[in-house]
């Protein structure tokens, strides 16, 4: 590692010149306390070029008052990772981590490590920041030795000091060391986002000494979010900014016909309608300006028809039928792919006599992401650069695409980043900064574009709907012989955006479907295995990833039908998942959960029902093997016969992801999976006419409420150890849920339910 | 148009320039800078804009501005601040009670005004007095716990 010519030097900066600096912002970066948001015009000629990843200024600012700042360009999208990641730093760095703080996102400021999606943060921009701050702390200490004229060897750096061993009294702190001055070294970097490799000679430390990873550091984020000192981008405020409101298409695909602008002129502050193509929005200078202005164009709750605003539609209807979607899917275009193929099904079937034979479909709805916070964004284009704020969960990916809407060269454009409502994959965040730069270019002014309740609930990507055929033989002996699983699935990763389609440039940015996620992990070992998926099309609305893309879905499907093979074995479900498993990890995580439990084997369910309208209770359970991360659930529900309604107890997980960096803020994330899997389990579906989604508010796609919640999570950490990396725990304890519900339900009424959601009046029409 | 109005905002009288039909949320935020009372579904439907007023925990986004008279308007920012929190507040940090935290402030506001009236509530006293604030991200075992949390340590 050696350091430039230049040395660490450049212009003598405090802390808040660094920043300004090297961001143009004029912001206190604190994060316990992001108070004033005053924007500066970004300097003329300033660059606004991300950091090259193989210098330590990238990674790391150290300022005089022994505080240091972390600059990641993965983001908080309310998971935790800002903390995990500065635990990650600080760990290496030997500095308190309260004196830590972490730049996210901003593409200015940060290195591109990929999207902040698919639970990767830790587990690949983690040991990308290990790297980087080991790197870093050697470089204090070979500056230390310098500094005393001594063998870094003799040095022992701790909370941000470091000592000459033997001599306590001759010590400096980190900030002393850098005098301000910006870390220009090279510490080396290769390949790209998730792959990257940054300053691979840095020696890292022994992770059987971790004091700080490992341990339930409290959120940094937390004080300011539950004061109202934190600044989300919602609070965002640039000078000389209009407030926008789109107005957008009735129908899916309407064409915009007409514009009566009669009357618009009358509401105070506002300023103008902008209209592209199919793109319709207002701006004005307040905020109910530009509101009263799109009402009255037609942004409503429950608009009418495609003339019911002063705005006219075309009248489109190309949308399936709602309770045909999964015959639709059936029929669209796609991708086959074989995911799993052992033996012959065909000639296990053939063959066999005297046994059972299992058939069942499996269906999943639209489900949307929910955010409740709507999306927002704030664009300000000039001819020839614009700065975008956003808090997308792909910053590096999203100025790209406003770069390529814009026609303005990357380098030219910045994305500063501020965290956003909780987005749980694709929402309409990346949208909104499209519809704020379109408005911007239009206006020459900066404009912040938040979409209304309908407009999010309306438009954001949703998960698909999927459809699941499966079949499983059970020989005349109680063995399982066979399994076929097929399923359906739309792309899951469709990123066209929806502006610049509007303006008629649909292929400017955005791909649809790239065939690399897999949708399922299959873990069983029948002799006869055919396990295929149909994925990569596109089915009416747009979608994109949703919490655990797909594997939700596809997890429902295969722990329920191994559920109906136990019982046709006439076997304890747990005992018939561990003789058809070989792998490790997935039964430590099975038996882990069944010892918290308190599991007793016996065959699941079909018990009789006990007197007329008595609730009856029910045990279920599941596990996934999502990325690499093993999670087996079980929960008791109690089921009401008389209302159809379920009620969940007491819940288990057993969670194996490695190495747990924060094991308090692992369960806060646990905890969240489950209960916003339970949710969509028992309550969630986008509902839809031929022209457009139907599900427009709260009211219309109710979410699970307090009064739903289960009795307790209890969560077990198994392989929480240094033999295992970080594998990352944003979203795998979503998997299991359909299914331990699904099972519960069988095991305490004998129904079986094959399609989410478990509203009460399903549950009753099953129950006969 | 736009007219002056005095609205009484933790503790203080504040004049503000709105049109008096507006919702409270648009002054509060935009007007006064305070970003507590949080902008989710502009339909009452979800709590994430709660505010307190006269002892109630009120829907800012659907509350017309002239409705408010002398009324006395409680935002999250007027119970307490990072370096000194509010008994609620440090409960929620305590228990670690928010993941993305943009419905908390509609989480703490519906509790004040629970503890207010009900210093001892149940857990089921606490569920139903929440049951129409929405959390995505999942975090009610927390919040619930947050809220017991605060009320154990009350006088």
């Amino acid at each position: 590692m050696k350091q430039n010519e230049s040395g660490i030097g450049g212009a003598q900066l405090n802390r808040r010149g660094f920043l300004q600096a090297s961001g143009g912002l004029v912001v206190a970066f604190s994060l316990f306390n992001a108070t004033e948001i005053a924007v500066a015009e970004p300097a003329a000629g300033r660059s606004v070029a991300s950091p090259p990843a193989g210098k330590l200024y990238a990674w790391l600012a150290v300022h005089p008052d022994n505080t240091a700042t972390l600059f990641t360009g993965k983001v908080e999208t309310g998971n935790g990772v800002l903390t995990a990641l500065a635990q990650i730093a600080a760990e290496e760095l030997d500095l308190p981590i309260d004196r830590l703080d972490v730049v996210m996102g901003t593409t200015s400021q940060t290195v591109d490590q990929g999207p902040s999606y698919g639970s990767m943060t830790v587990r690949y921009a983690g040991p990308q920041i290990r790297q980087a701050a080991a790197a870093g702390r050697q470089v204090l200490i070979d500056l230390a030795a310098k500094h005393f004229g001594v063998s870094s060897n003799q040095l022992v750096a701790r909370e941000g000091t470091i000592t000459i061993l033997g001599s306590s009294d001759r010590s400096i702190t980190y900030g002393k060391l850098v005098d301000g001055k910006r870390l220009d070294v090279d510490i080396g970097a290769s390949g790209e986002r998730f792959a990257m490799k940054v300053a691979p000679e840095a020696r890292t430390k022994d992770p059987s000494t971790y004091t700080v990873v490992g341990k339930s550091v409290k959120r940094k984020d937390i004080p300011g979010k539950v004061t109202g000192e934190f600044t989300y981008v919602q609070d965002v405020k640039v000078d000389g900014m209009l407030h926008g409101r789109v107005v957008r298409p009735y129908g899916v695909e309407s064409r915009l016909l007409s514009v009566d602008e009669n009357g618009l002129k009358d509401i105070p502050g506002f300023v103008q309608v902008v209209r592209r193509e199919n793109f319709l929005g207002v701006v004005a200078e307040t905020e109910w300006g530009a509101i009263q202005a799109a009402e009255k164009l037609g942004s409503t709750l429950n608009p009418s028809g495609p003339d019911d605003g002063q705005a006219k539609w075309s009248n489109w209807n190309g949308l399936s039928p709602m309770d045909q979607i999964w015959d639709t899917l059936r029929q669209t275009a796609g991708i086959n792919r074989s995911v799993a193929s052992t033996g012959s099904v065909d000639i296990a079937l053939a063959s066999q006599s005297g046994g059972q034979v299992l058939k069942a479909t499996y269906k999943t709805p639209f489900q949307m992401h929910g955010s409740i916070g709507p999306s927002c964004a704030i664009a300000d284009v000039k001819s020839d650069r614009a700065t975008l704020w956003s808090g997308t969960q792909m910053p590096h990916e999203t100025r790209g695409d406003i770069a390529k809407i814009l026609g303005i060269p990357l380098d030219d454009v910045e994305l500063r980043w501020f965290e956003a409502s909780g987005g749980y994959g694709r929402n309409g965040l990346d949208h909104s900064v499209a519809d704020a730069a379109i408005m911007s270019q239009e206006v020459g002014r900066p404009v912040r574009v938040q979409w209304m309740r309908w407009d999010e609930h309306g438009w954001e990507p949703k998960g698909p709907p999927i459809v699941q055929d499966l079949l499983g033989i059970v020989d005349k002996d109680g063995n399982a012989i066979a399994w076929r699983h097929h399923m359906w699935v739309p792309t899951i990763t469709d990123t066209h955006l929806i502006a610049p389609a509007l303006i008629g440039k649909p292929d400017v940015t955005g791909i649809t479907g790239t065939g690399a996620t897999p949708v399922i992990r299959y873990v069983y070992t029948f002799d006869n295995t055919d396990v295929a998926v149909h994925d990569e099309g596109r089915v009416g609305l747009l979608t994109a990833w949703l919490r655990s893309p797909a594997q939700f879905e596809t997890t429902f499907a295969m722990e329920s039908f191994i559920d109906e093979m136990a019982v046709a074995a006439g076997q304890d479900p747990l005992a018939f998942r561990l003789a058809h498993i070989d792998d490790p990890r997935a039964i430590a995580v099975l038996k882990a959960a069944a010892e918290k439990y308190g599991w007793v084997s016996r065959p699941a369910g079909g018990k009789k029902l006990q007197g007329a309208g008595k609730p009856v209770q029910g045990r279920g359970i599941a596990w996934v093997n999502r990325d690499d991360v093993r999670v087996a659930t079980i929960a008791d529900v109690t089921v009401d016969p008389a209302s159809g309604q379920i009620k969940v107890g007491r819940v288990v997980v057993a969670h194996d992801c490695g190495l747990v960096v924060n094991p308090d803020g692992l369960r806060n994330q646990v905890e969240g999976n489950v209960i916003q899997s339970l949710s969509r389990t028992l309550h969630e579906e986008v509902t839809f006419d031929r022209a457009h989604v139907t599900s427009r508010d709260w009211e219309g796609y109710p979410i699970l409420r307090f009064s739903d919640i289960p009795d307790s999570i209890d969560v077990v950490l198994v392989n929480n150890t240094p033999q295992y990396p970080s594998y990352g725990a944003g979203e795998p304890a979503t998997n299991p849920t359909a299914a331990v519900i699904s099972n519960a339900v069988f095991d305490a009424v004998g129904v079986r339910l094959r399609q989410t959601p478990f509203r009460p009046e399903r549950v009753k029409a099953a129950m006969g | 148009m736009p007219q002056n109005t005095t609205l009484n905002i933790n503790g203080k009288d504040q004049a503000v320039s709105v049109e008096p039909d507006s919702m409270l949320i648009y002054a509060l935020r935009n007007n006064l800078g305070l970003h507590g009372p949080r902008f989710g579904c502009g339909l009452g439907e979800c709590g994430a804009c709660t505010v307190v007023i006269d002892g109630e925990a009120i829907r800012s986004c659907i509350t017309p501005v002239s409705t408010i008279g002398t009324s006395k308007i409680t935002t999250l920012e007027g119970l307490g601040t990072v370096d000194n929190p509010h008994p609620l507040q440090k409960a929620f940090i305590q228990e670690q009670a928010a993941q993305c935290g943009y419905c908390i402030n509609g989480m703490i506001m519906a509790a004040k005004a629970l503890l207010d009236h009900t210093p001892h509530p149940s857990r089921d006293d606490i569920k139903e007095a929440l049951d129409g604030n929405l959390c995505r991200c999942g975090t009610h075992m927390r919040i619930v716990r947050a809220i017991e949390r605060a009320a154990s340590q009350a006088e």
